[in-house]
């Protein structure tokens, strides 16, 4: 009895505590690295790995809004990053026009139709209260349809200005550029999250909305703003997918939606609110985009990725989410 | 006095005209007027039918959803475990040898079970958040459903269209031809989904699912097996999406991994359109058929107004916003405004 109390008093119990989910996602990616270079060899190498943690890049990113939307609480997500994202890129690709001169114009751009989404998606979701799956959902649902209208009598013209394409696409000697945005993002993010007064509300709110709106916290205006934030991110990374892939087209971010949940949930992010580790989610992504290599490069293809995807998935929020809720 | 029992009349008037049910009524009435005014022989017979067979699969998801969100959950895989089960069908069986379409619809039927017990263990014994958990399950379906069919295809044998129009089949008495012109099969689904919940919602378990669904804690601590009633309640649903099966491949003879996707949506719309509140333990299933019919006929009306078929996904889109969104607000208002009368009253 004595020796479990003070076991689990010791530093090194703690930092294991803490850092728990963080060592298990990891593990994971070790794992999978190991496993695939047994059964396919020439798995592990510096630029397989190098390449893996570009791809996976986008994944993190998009992770990011998710985490702020998710770290706000009420059990809310945000399905429609994907398509928010793609709309950026489709609109934004005419104005570009491959010229470096008008991405001032393509980024005030972003920024405005990820306040709109954001804003939209916010106000119903914090001030009407209705269920965020479901709006963000619908959402999705809308913007789509946007694009299909706005793509249906012509084609999708334009290129990324060389800007963006070096930002999203090239590599400074052999690391590829967006590691670099990823690191500062991330930079950004922790410290917003960790070391201001707006971080520590959104936390306030995700852990128990009671005790913020009691200690003065405007709690619906600090979920609506996540969620303009969210969409912000997300309008952002449209412009670094055309420059990542040089066009746009019509599905091009839509694939990104469950990685990027599911990459919140193996980063360790309680799925309730209140916590967020942008490291674990980075993990996160680096382990699902591991995983979908390994799954094509045995042939599996796109069924094998959501089949892997989803038990993933839910194999995970067995871990997590279950056992806490137990009765 | 008299002025008290006057104001007493117009008060319960006004409690019978804010209840939801009222209002769900008088919307599909308007609803109705306006598409029969907008298509001359929208009352023929041959029109009735064709437009049960059009409407049949979203209120077969809808009512199956209804069930789900009763019992405090939701089901964002609906629409691709639908696929799985068309899949499934249209692999299962071989187009010259009638007897694999009885083997079809057993597995798939055990496939369906499946389906439900694993959300249901998602959502009530391991207590995953319900749109989450489906949300995750409904990527497994997907995964599983592209593996059997990549592109829509596969095979159907030749009876399995008597699930969707029965004169298609080769072979059928007169008298069950005729029997068909007037009541389509789809109807027949239907009506099967309903007995099958009219059986149900009179056992024990019908009545847990409202309590589970109402407040979880205090039907725990009563004594009910929650948990039992959620699964119990995914398993109805699976039912319900399994007839929807049935039908699509009746009609398509094909299997297709896409088909349900756009479905799930305009179910959890339609659910609330028919007075099914999200936050579970309130609403009538037969209801939320009336949801499924009225959301139908908005996209029948929208049809007929000629736009263009690329607006089609935005404007289903906005419609589910509009939809959950006004409803929403009705039952606040409602439900407001019945507590300020009931207060005069006292």
């Amino acid at each position: 009895m004595n020796s479990s109390i003070s076991r689990k008093n010791s530093t090194t119990y703690k930092i294991y505590d803490r850092y728990k989910k963080l060592i298990i996602a990891f593990l994971l990616i070790i794992f999978l690295f190991v496993l695939g270079e047994i059964i396919v060899s020439n798995f592990l190498s510096l630029g397989q790995i190098l390449l893996t943690i570009k791809l996976a890049s986008f994944i993190a990113l998009f992770g990011l809004c998710q985490m702020v939307v998710i770290a706000s609480g009420n059990s809310s997500l945000d399905l429609s990053v994907g398509y928010t994202a793609t709309m950026t890129a489709v609109f934004t690709a005419s104005i570009m026009d491959g010229k470096n001169e008008n991405l001032w114009m393509a980024v005030l751009i972003a920024i405005g139709l990820g306040v709109a989404v954001g804003f939209v998606n916010g106000v119903l979701t914090s001030y009407f209260r209705l269920p965020a799956l479901v709006v963000t959902l619908a959402m999705a649902n809308i913007l789509q349809g946007i694009i299909n209208v706005y793509t249906a009598g012509r084609n999708i013209t334009g290129k990324p200005s060389p800007i963006l394409r070096i930002m999203a696409a090239k590599s400074t000697s052999i690391f590829p550029n967006i590691l670099f945005i990823l690191i500062i993002g991330a930079t950004i993010v922790m410290i917003i999250l960790y070391k201001t007064k707006w971080g520590l509300m959104l936390f306030g709110v995700g852990s128990n909305e009671t005790t913020a709106y009691l200690s003065g916290v405007n709690v619906k205006l600090v979920r609506c703003i996540a969620f303009i934030i969210g969409g912000v991110i997300a309008s952002l990374i449209g412009l670094l997918l055309i420059g990542n892939m040089g066009i746009a087209f019509k599905d091009m971010g839509s694939n990104y939606v469950l990685p990027s949940i599911a990459a919140v949930v193996i980063g360790g992010v309680s799925l309730s609110g209140g916590d967020g580790n942008y490291i674990g989610v980075i993990l996160g992504a680096i382990f699902l985009q591991t995983l979908s290599n390994l799954l094509v490069a045995l042939g599996w293809g796109d069924a094998g990725k959501w089949l892997g995807y989803g038990t993933l998935l839910f194999i995970l929020l067995i871990i997590y989410v279950g056992n806490r809720r137990n009765r | 006095m008299k002025k008290n029992s006057n104001a007493l009349g117009i008060s319960n008037l006004k409690k019978f005209i804010l209840k939801p049910e009222f209002s769900i009524v008088i919307m599909l009435v308007i609803m109705l007027v306006i598409a029969a005014v907008l298509q001359k022989n929208f009352f023929e017979i041959k029109s009735v039918v064709r437009n049960i067979n059009a409407y049949a699969p979203l209120i077969l998801l809808t009512m199956g959803q209804a069930v789900v969100i009763i019992s405090g959950g939701l089901d964002l895989s609906a629409g691709t475990s639908l696929s799985l089960l068309t899949c499934v069908l249209a692999t299962v069986m071989k187009r010259n040898d009638p007897v694999t379409g009885i083997y079809a619809i057993l597995i798939t039927f055990a496939v369906a079970v499946f389906i439900g017990v694993i959300n249901g263990i998602g959502i009530g014994y391991l207590r995953i958040p319900p749109v989450i958990a489906s949300f995750a399950t409904s990527f497994i379906w997907l995964g599983v459903a592209l593996f059997l069919r990549p592109t829509p295809g596969g095979e159907s044998v030749g009876w399995f269209k008597s699930f969707y129009n029965i004169s298609d089949v080769a072979g059928v008495p007169v008298f069950l031809k005729t029997f068909g012109t007037f009541v389509p099969p789809a109807l027949i689904l239907v009506i099967c989904g309903c007995i099958v919940w009219f059986i149900m919602s009179k056992t024990r378990t019908g009545r847990y699912i409202y309590a589970v669904g109402s407040n979880s804690d205090s039907a725990y601590m009563s004594g009910i097996n929650t948990a039992k009633a959620q699964m119990v309640a995914c398993i109805i649903n699976a039912f319900f999406i399994f007839l929807a099966a049935l039908f699509f491949v009746g009609q398509n003879q094909s299997g297709d991994a896409r088909l349900g996707d756009p479905l799930t949506l305009r179910a959890i719309a339609a659910a609330v359109v028919g007075g099914i509140a999200l936050s579970g333990g309130r609403g009538s299933v037969y209801f939320a058929l009336i949801g499924a019919l009225i959301l139908s006929l908005v996209s029948k009306i929208i049809f007929f107004a000629n736009i263009p078929n690329a607006y089609q996904t935005l404007v289903s889109g906005v419609i589910v916003i509009i939809a959950i969104a006004g409803s929403m607000i009705y039952t606040f208002y409602s439900k407001r405004t019945l507590l300020k009368g009931e207060k005069k009253i006292t």
